[in-house]
């Protein structure tokens, strides 16, 4: 599928056939878009436990719904994918070693200043960057714990973004989920083995839709010239109609929901199911 | 019978049956005789308790166990009614659905509860 069809394609599929598996080379497949997803500094501070709800113990599974509260899509899809934010994944030491990396492969120019003692001068010791860098040294020096980890969950809500593009482009559907309330984290911990520093950021659902794969049509979204503005705030960007026809074409812009059918259809797939109408 | 059982014979009558027929009808435009033999279903169940709807939603609302208690009921009420699993399975949805509707929050399984 081209990139256009994959983001406007993507919808929150939140109604799965519960007896179709997923084959594991498509999971692979969407965790290894993950592993190439953009990130600053090389963090890379995300992580997953793939979880296939029909291999669980009656116990853990119950569990693990219990963790978000039962949520309807998430009882009815057969793939479960963790994602977790790795505090250690973003501490300024983790950072400050990525970097180095970065410089010695030519990714971090040292024209613009990168080298490791500019790394090091600005981050151990807290000692301003040079200009053509970034201002490192109030950034990174002295990273708290709470720094970290929100910089950790940051990161790992951007590449979860792409997990659900790498899924639809699979023809699957997909739905980022809540993984856990707070005071259920720990039995979420528990369940998977997850290490301590690992804070749950999404459970991403993966499954075959069984409701049309468009959802009953793309979310409505708000206006363009409200979002985004020309150099200053108030100075909205011009939307220029000749692009959104190209991109109506290109199929990243599609029918707005609800498409005529939609509640018949949720009626029909609540009686297949088995679910209460 | 707990309640006002007086209007037990029209059960649209009580301000939980209206507003789970105004609930599901707001998406789903159900059929009169579909309205007919869900509500049919809602009474037996309801006479199965000796209570009133009003009752029964305000009692699951009040007390989680409770709500439970009912759910379990509801299952052995089904099996009264017929020996078909998924006609069973059906009957039960229209009890849940008058709950969820009114609030009482239930979970369905998309596989047996006890596998």
């Amino acid at each position: 599928m081209d990139f256009l069809e994959v983001v406007g394609s993507r919808r929150s599929i939140r109604i799965f056939k519960p007896w179709e598996q997923v084959e594991k080379e498509k999971i692979q497949r969407i965790l290894e878009v993950v592993r190439l997803t953009t990130c600053p500094g090389n963090l890379q501070p995300w992580r997953a436990i793939v979880v296939e709800r029909d291999k669980l113990s009656k116990e853990d599974r119950e569990t693990l719904l219990a963790c978000d509260n039962y949520q309807g899509a998430h009882v009815n899809a057969p793939v479960w994918i963790y994602w977790f934010a790795d505090v250690e994944g973003s501490t300024a030491d983790t950072f400050r070693t990525r970097v180095h990396d970065l410089v010695d492969l030519g990714a971090l120019p040292t024209f613009y200043g990168w080298t490791h003692e500019t790394i090091d001068s600005a981050i151990v010791k807290g000692e301003t960057a040079p200009e053509g860098m970034p201002a490192i040294h109030s950034l990174i020096h002295g990273l708290p714990r709470e720094a970290a980890e929100a910089v950790a969950r940051q990161e790992t809500v951007g590449a979860c973004a792409v997990a659900v593009l790498a899924a639809v482009n699979e023809g699957l559907g997909t739905c980022l989920h809540m993984a856990a309330s707070a005071e259920k984290t720990p039995d979420l911990h528990t369940v998977l083995n997850a290490p301590e520093g690992w804070v749950p950021v999404w459970c991403q659902l993966v499954g075959y839709p069984a409701e049309s794969p468009d959802g009953g049509g793309q979310r409505p979204r708000l206006p363009f010239e409200t979002l985004y503005y020309d150099g200053t705030y108030g100075k909205p960007f011009a939307r220029d109609s000749k692009v959104v026809e190209e991109l109506e074409e290109e199929k990243l812009i599609q029918e707005q929901m609800p498409k005529p059918g939609r509640f018949e259809e949720l009626k029909h797939l609540a009686r297949m199911l088995g679910f209460p109408l | 019978m707990e309640g006002n059982t007086s209007a037990m014979n029209d059960l649209k009558s009580y301000p939980s049956v209206q507003k789970w027929i105004e609930n599901v009808n707001r998406y789903y435009d159900l059929s009169d005789e579909e309205w007919d033999s869900r509500i049919q279903t809602l009474a037996d169940f309801c006479r199965s308790e000796e209570k009133d709807p009003d009752t029964v939603i305000a009692e699951a609302l009040a007390d989680r166990g409770e709500k439970v208690d009912f759910i379990r009921r509801l299952k052995r009420f089904v099996k009264t009614q017929t020996s078909n699993p998924r006609v069973g399975h059906d009957l039960e949805n229209i009890v849940r659905s008058f709950f969820i509707h009114n609030g009482a929050r239930v979970v369905t399984r998309p596989y047996r509860a006890d596998t």
